[in-house]
Order: C-alpha cells, then sequence, then structure tokens
C-alpha cells in the first residue's frame, strides 16, 4: 500500500480570482475580496444585519463550462467543475491513459444546491403548484452533486462521495482522500471544497446566528479580520478548490510534478454543542496532536499553521489557545495565517481553499498575510500572526477546519521527500 | 405598554424557555451564571423576544444583555420612542 500521498494538482475559484496564479497573487498582496452585497433580487438588503459577503462576482459558467453540464447543476458544482477542471489541467495527468476505476472523487460541501433549493421552495409556497416544481430540483439539491458532476465530466469511476460537516467539510474530503488512496483503493482522488450559498434563506440564518460581522457593513474590505481586536463575526464567503491527490508511486512513474505530500489527518467531535467550541481548546488541540501523530511528526518540526481562523470572537481565541497548548514555547515562533481575512468563510470550500494556500505556501515559500491584523488581541495574540507576507521555508504545515455539529479536523501537508 | 408589563413577558418567555417556574426567576439573574443560557441559547431567547415585542435587537447591543433585568431595561428603553436613546450611525460604530 502506498505510504505517500502527494498533491500535483491544484484549481480555484475565490473571491480574489479565478485561477491559482490569479488566486495567489492577490493572496500575497492581501486583498480582501470582501464586497458590499447588492441585494437579494427582488428585495433589498435594508432587513440584514450584515450586508457584506466574499462574493465571486460575474462568473460566467460558460466561459468554462459545457452548457448542458453547467445547467444542470448549481451555483456550487459549478464551481466545483471549474475548479477541478484547472487542477487536473495542472497536474498533467492524461485521464485516456489511466484506469478510470483507479480515479476517486471526493466532495466536501456544507450547504450544496441552495440557489435552486430556494427558489423552488419559494415558488411552490407562494404559487401551490407542485407539479412546476423543476424536475432538477432533486438532483440539483442532493448533496452528492458536485461529487457526481466532477466524476461524470472526468469519467472517474473510482470511489465517490460527498462530506458534508459544515464549516470543515473539504478538510475532511483532503483527509479521507489521503485515507483512500493510503488504503490502496484509488490512485488518484480528486478532492474539492465548494459552497455557493450567499443566498437569501441562508445568509438570513446566519444572521440570525449573530455569526455575522455586522460593524464593518460601510467598509466590506475591512469586515473579515480574524485575531483582531475588532473582529466581531465572520464573513460569508463562496467558492471552490480543488486538489489533485496522488500516490507518491504514481506521481513520479508519471514524471508529475509534486507540489506537497498530504501527510496526516485527523477527525474528532467535541460532543459538545451544535455551533459553540469548548473553550478550554482542549478538543481542538487534541485534534492536531492525533493529525501529526498521524502523519509520523513532532510537534517541533510544524513550521506553518493555516489557521481555521473564522475572525469570529470565541472561536479565534479558543483556536489560538489550543495552539499554545500543542505548540507550547514554539508557539510563538510558528507562522500563522487565516485565509478567510482574505476570501471570507466559504463554508465547505474553506478546507480546500486554506489546503490550497498551505500547499502553496510550502511550494513557494511565501505564507500570504492575514488581512486586517492591525491590533492584536490579548485573547488570542500569536507573534506569527502578521498582516504582511511572510518568506519562509515551510516544511511542515498543519490545516485547521472546525465546523458546527463539533466537529474537528487538521490534515498535516508536508515537503515532498523521496 | 407599561415597564411591569414588559418585565413580566420577559420573565413568561424566559420562564417557557427553561421550562420552569416563572417565580423562581430574579431580574438580578444572570443569563449565563444563573440561568445557565450558553450564548446560542440567549440569542433564541432574543429571537423570542424580537417577536414578542416587535423589536430588531442589533448585535452590538448583545454585549450589555447579561441579566434579566438588563434584558428588560433594554426592551423597555425600545419601547418608548421618546425616552429611546439616540442610535449610533453605523459610521459611527466601526470606528470604535
Amino acid at each position: 500500500m502506498p505510504s505517500q500521498i502527494v498533491v500535483t494538482g491544484l484549481g480555484i475559484i475565490s473571491p480574489i480570482g479565478i485561477g491559482v496564479s490569479e488566486f495567489w497573487k492577490a493572496a500575497l498582496d492581501g486583498r480582501s475580496g470582501v464586497s458590499t452585497i447588492a441585494g437579494f433580487d427582488p428585495f433589498p438588503m435594508d432587513g440584514y444585519r450584515s450586508k457584506v459577503a466574499g462574493q465571486i462576482h460575474g462568473f460566467a459558467p460558460e466561459r468554462y463550462l459545457d452548457s448542458v453540464q453547467a445547467e444542470r447543476v448549481d451555483r456550487y458544482a459549478q464551481f466545483a467543475l471549474v475548479a477541478t477542471k484547472e487542477a487536473l489541467a495542472d497536474s498533467g495527468l492524461q485521464l485516456a491513459k489511466e484506469n478510470p476505476r483507479r480515479i476517486g472523487v471526493i466532495v466536501g460541501a456544507g450547504m450544496g444546491g441552495m440557489v435552486m433549493g430556494e427558489r423552488e421552495i419559494t415558488q411552490l409556497y407562494q404559487s401551490q403548484r407542485p407539479h412546476r416544481v423543476h424536475p432538477n430540483f432533486i438532483p440539483v439539491i442532493t448533496l452528492n452533486s458536485a461529487s457526481g458532476i466532477v466524476a461524470m465530466a472526468h469519467g472517474a469511476k473510482g470511489p465517490n462521495y460527498t462530506i458534508s460537516t459544515a464549516c470543515s467539510s473539504s478538510a475532511h474530503a483532503l483527509g479521507q482522500a489521503m485515507q483512500c488512496i493510503r488504503e490502496g483503493r484509488a490512485d488518484v482522488v480528486i478532492t474539492v471544497g465548494a459552497d455557493a450559498s450567499i443566498t437569501p434563506l441562508v445568509f438570513a440564518g446566519f444572521c440570525s446566528l449573530r455569526a455575522l460581522s455586522t460593524r464593518y457593513n460601510d467598509q466590506p474590505e475591512r469586515a473579515s479580520r480574524p485575531f483582531d481586536r475588532l473582529r466581531d463575526g465572520f464573513v460569508m464567503g463562496e467558492g471552490a478548490g480543488a486538489l489533485v491527490l496522488e500516490s507518491a508511486s504514481h506521481a513520479k512513474k508519471r514524471k508529475a510534478r509534486i507540489y506537497a505530500e498530504v501527510a496526516g489527518y485527523a477527525a474528532t467531535s467535541e460532543a459538545y454543542h451544535m455551533v459553540i467550541p469548548r473553550e478550554d481548546g482542549e478538543e481542538i488541540a487534541s485534534t492536531m496532536r492525533l493529525a501529526m501523530a498521524d502523519a509520523g511528526i513532532a510537534a517541533s518540526q510544524i513550521d506553518y499553521i493555516n489557521a481555521h481562523a473564522t475572525s469570529t470572537s470565541i472561536g479565534d481565541a479558543v483556536e489560538a489557545k489550543a495552539i499554545r497548548q500543542v505548540f507550547r514555547s514554539r508557539a510563538d515562533s510558528i507562522a500563522v495565517s487565516a485565509t478567510k481575512s482574505l476570501v471570507g468563510h466559504t463554508l465547505g470550500a474553506a478546507g480546500a481553499i486554506g489546503g490550497i494556500a498551505s500547499v502553496l505556501a510550502i511550494h513557494t515559500g511565501q505564507i500570504h498575510p492575514t488581512a486586517n491584523y492591525e491590533e492584536p488581541d490579548p485573547a488570542c495574540a500569536l507573534r506569527g500572526i502578521k498582516a504582511a507576507v511572510q518568506e519562509r521555508k515551510v516544511k511542515a504545515a498543519l490545516l485547521n477546519a472546525f465546523g458546527f455539529g463539533s466537529n474537528n479536523a487538521a490534515v498535516v501537508i508536508k515537503r515532498y521527500a523521496a | 405598554m407599561s415597564d411591569r408589563d414588559v418585565t413580566e413577558k420577559i420573565v413568561a418567555a424566559l420562564a417557557d424557555y427553561l421550562k420552569r417556574d416563572p417565580a423562581s426567576i430574579q431580574l438580578d439573574h444572570h443569563l449565563r451564571d444563573d440561568l445557565g443560557l450558553d450564548s446560542m441559547a440567549v440569542i433564541e431567547l432574543l429571537y423570542k423576544i424580537e417577536e414578542v415585542f416587535d423589536l430588531q435587537i442589533p448585535d452590538q447591543d448583545l454585549v450589555a444583555l447579561s441579566t434579566v433585568g438588563a434584558v428588560a431595561q433594554y426592551v423597555e428603553q425600545r419601547l418608548v420612542p421618546v425616552k429611546r436613546p439616540a442610535r449610533p450611525s453605523a459610521k459611527g460604530k466601526k470606528t470604535t
């Protein structure tokens, strides 16, 4: 069974760029992709407490996808298709030469097809004409529509499933993809995280949860500010990230460029509260330790943490506390960055997008800034959080992701050495 | 609506939420420390209060609503337009 699983292709669609090079350039500039929501046609934003989000403006699916494919699925799955297409091209995989049964697809999605979902539900309740519910409603809102359409688009006949653990969905997808290859069930797994639910109902729901930033409605680019003293909630985002994972032997046989190795993964539950993390940080600390143990590396070897860091008051503080518990005297010498400061919280896509930022940190030696980190909060101050780019040879990185439903994930990504 | 009515309605909402006798709820009870409401439960309670009193409570006001009495006093103030303090504009808030 393969012992090393590597990343050979990346693809992304995000509020700061479509395509990896555009994304990474904007990320290194520390540019915020958060903007004002123009309104949820037909009604305005007046009734919403929060009015900003990390939106992908002007996305025209037909520019990237054939129209039949694009029309059959919701926005999040279109994002998944676009990111996958780029990642596969980037990997250099020639699918025609591969055994399709050895290529899997694992997608992480938190909300799924909410654009059509909300529209159809509204229409049914208003019209009371059940026979006018769109025939494609069920296939679109079924949560594995993205993993299905991605496999169909590329003829991937291996393991195919969707993981839905809210905000940690695609970190789990990444970990599960690694395990799938490690267990010998596939040579290649296309791993995707995708969500696009800046929709009237979902957005209202997050407002009602009092989870979103409301203080920066007039300055959207300042709203997502993880670890900063003036943070006041997360900012919703949308997008997708795709990573092509394969066994190192498979990658070497086809002389592929290897970005990094996915070396370890842990999945835990706090079994505590639907939306609140345990304040002592013990469960998060334990998840990070388990992931490092799975990777066979010591805490002393981690030089970068791509934090979950959503910009909520309690969440960021608990994560920082957990980092201190695990890394003790080294906690301040580890580089930490929050990708959500740039793109907002893309929910089910967050783990994959953070994973891409981690892979690129290892590959390029540059760690993107944490935007809006202006004044450290004593409750979560770590010296490795910077508002500027950090140049550092990252040998091993830890990706954190936590989700509603009391669930945690951590993934270790490291520099590949044969 | 008199201040007493407001308080009674809030205590009733709390008693209903907590499934306990309204008489056992006091104004100086701390929502978290005495009544055991976590932050999510406070949000649910305020959601109910918003409906009962036809109010919208901005996120920024939540932090001051720590006791039963503070919630009652807040709602009373919000219900009397004359007494209601000028609410800071969004612009004023974010610069603090």
